[in-house]
């Protein structure tokens, strides 16, 4: 069976969605149920104990078939990251962490010397981590010596709907890696989904892109239908664009029969 | 008077098409530009609106502001929240689901100074997740020393840039010092102060000119301190104590306007609306452009845990709607009202302490 190995985890499902940006927590509850996604990232700074009906973790948790990454976003150094993700431990009980840190609020771009620093603590302290970082073949194979999970760079920037911006460092990330390459952030429409996936990413991480749709659930649907076409494709192996096909009579002869 | 000005307060290009979108005469029409403001809001912000709510630490003032209920000659009965009033205070407001709090002083007096404000900063952060300030200009050490009591955000309104109009109305003290007031933000963002809030006092001065010059002022602290979170708020001139009539009359219209403006400008940054605003203007903004909001607002000394509102306040609110009427509102609009949004966790200062001199 084509599944996502991440860990000692399994997942049929390529497609993980983001918990932010919903109009409620019950259409947000839906859209992951008809998404058929089985690992989903919450922010620990939306963890709310005190109030229940603000609270994102406790319908998450008891979703069946769900499991549960929590991530770091609105950390901004290295130092409170790993605070942030010995905390969502404590209180989710998940492996996973989702290290999120952008310095600068506004366009929250990942930083990656925070992040790669962040995620040699973590990989030692055990965590399944899953660095969300700039579209950067160097930093990815840093993350993946330093003991990363998988390596999340981002297709675009955060709800820019821009689609695979970087596709060309992708390209590279994807080729090079030994774990899984997540593409996360930017993605706007199911097409975009499936080419990410045709490229031979793993997964790919949707949040906006349902979140603010008109109909959340029926574009989640649509997001699972594209990820699985898009994965079928890769392993079916595409056919090549002309220009880069080989010729079709030999080329070669005069070098006569090799030796 | 120009001459004193820094340079980044003058006219620059990128600024063109942000003043177009001001004007009323623009080719922007009012209903292009909430179409435009409404859909970046959505893909950056989604439909969340985060809640905050100010409590007032102390109503003390030796300034002469012509257009505030606490100016030292108003009549207003003084007073300040010792800790343990603080911390009953706190605990009221978490009652309401609160955990994003805003602490307000006059200007700086023996009354209120920085020591009481530091105390109060690592009250209010035993209680809360988020703790900001909305108080007097400090030196950047002083800054320092409250983002590591646990302040992560200032907010602080020029009023006016208009230079002249802010010499008339800023009377006597502190307060009178234009640039030291202009320069605080970036104190504080160099003292590790991560969120600066920027404003003007709608009213006080030509409202175009002054939201540009706000402009100006965000784009050069977001070019400075490249880690900093900046916010705007829209504050109108409210009846206050005192009765001072505004020279301007901001319309709904024209400040509907200039928040779309800002936010298609700066797609980015947090818009920040409070209860000066009535119901119906809130409720109408909130997806359009505005992404923070107040809630449940008093703006007395010990407010929370009296009654019902009091006159007495630094100016009337005008949506004195409950938190549950309040976000039943929102909801209603497809609108996600969020009371947690930060860890306590992240609330240490913006970056790296400064390395000791070498010897």
């Amino acid at each position: 069976m084509d599944s996502l190995q991440i860990g000692t985890y399994t997942f049929s499902s390529r497609l993980i969605l983001g918990t932010g940006k919903f109009s409620s927590a019950q259409v947000m509850l839906e859209t992951l149920r008809a998404s058929g996604t089985q690992l989903v990232t919450v922010a620990l700074r939306r963890f709310n104990r005190e109030r229940p009906g603000d609270d994102l973790f406790t319908p998450l948790s008891t979703m069946a078939g769900i499991t549960l990454m929590p991530n770091t976003s609105g950390a901004s150094t290295a130092a409170e990251a790993v605070q942030a993700a010995r905390i969502a431990r404590e209180l989710s009980g998940s492996p996973f962490i989702k290290v999120e840190i952008h310095p600068n609020p506004q366009h929250l771009m990942p930083d990656p010397i925070e992040t790669y620093e962040a995620s040699k603590i973590l990989a030692k302290e055990g965590f399944l981590v899953m660095p969300y970082i700039p579209a950067d073949p160097v930093l990815a194979k840093r993350l993946e010596e330093a003991g990363c999970a998988s390596v999340m760079p981002l297709g675009s920037a955060i709800g820019s709907g821009q689609g695979l911006a970087t596709a060309e460092m992708l390209r590279i990330i994807i080729r090079e890696s030994n774990i899984p390459v997540i593409v996360d952030a930017g993605l706007r429409s199911p097409s975009e989904a499936a080419l990410a996936m045709e490229t031979g990413c793993s997964a790919v991480l949707v949040n906006s892109a349902v979140a603010v749709a008109g109909n959340p659930p029926a574009m989640a649907e649509a997001f699972a239908g594209a990820v699985e076409a898009g994965r079928k494709a890769f392993r079916a192996g595409i056919m090549e664009k002309s220009g880069t096909a080989v010729a079709t009579s030999p080329l070669t002869t005069f070098l006569g029969p090799a030796s | 008077m120009n001459a004193t000005l820094p340079e980044w307060l003058n006219p620059s290009p990128d600024e063109t098409r942000f003043r177009e979108m001001l004007s009323p005469e623009s080719s922007w029409t009012l209903e292009r530009l909430a179409a435009e403001s409404r859909a970046i809001t959505l893909r950056r912000f989604g439909r969340t609106m985060t809640l905050y709510a100010p409590l007032y630490l102390s109503n003390h003032c030796p300034s002469g502001c012509a257009y505030c209920g606490f100016a030292s000659d108003r009549t207003t009965p003084r007073s300040r929240l010792e800790q343990d009033e603080l911390h009953t205070e706190l605990a009221a407001m978490k009652n309401l689901g609160i955990s994003d709090v805003l602490l307000l002083t006059g200007e700086r007096t023996r009354n209120a100074d920085f020591d009481y404000l530091r105390r109060s900063v690592e009250t209010a952060a035993s209680h809360m997740q988020r703790v900001s300030i909305e108080a007097f200009p400090m030196s950047t050490e002083e800054y320092r020393e409250l983002a590591r009591a646990g302040c992560t955000g200032i907010t602080i309104y020029q009023e006016t840039y208009d230079r002249e109009q802010y010499a008339r109305l800023h009377r006597w003290g502190p307060k009178k010092d234009y640039a030291e007031r202009l320069d605080t933000p970036s104190r504080a963002l160099e003292g590790g102060i991560k969120t600066a809030g920027l404003g003007v006092l709608l009213g006080l001065a030509d409202p175009q000119q002054d939201a540009l010059m706000l402009y100006r002022h965000i784009r050069h602290l977001g070019r400075t301190w490249w880690r900093a979170g900046l916010s705007i708020s829209f504050p109108r001139i409210r009846p206050q104590t005192g009765g001072y009539q505004p020279p301007f009359s901001v319309s709904d219209h024209q400040l509907a306007r200039m928040i779309f403006a800002f936010r298609i400008a700066l797609p980015d940054v947090e818009l920040v609306l409070s209860t000066r605003e009535s119901p119906a203007f809130r409720d109408g903004m909130a997806g359009l452009g505005i992404t923070r909001m107040s809630i449940a607002s008093r703006t007395t000394v010990g407010g929370y845990t009296e009654p019902e509102n009091n006159k007495n306040g630094q100016f009337h609110i005008h949506d004195d709607r409950s938190t549950e009427k309040f976000c039943k509102a929102l909801k209603a609009k497809q609108i996600e009202p969020v009371f947690k949004n930060w860890e306590h966790a992240y609330n240490g200062p913006s970056s790296p302490e400064p390395a000791p001199p070498a010897t």
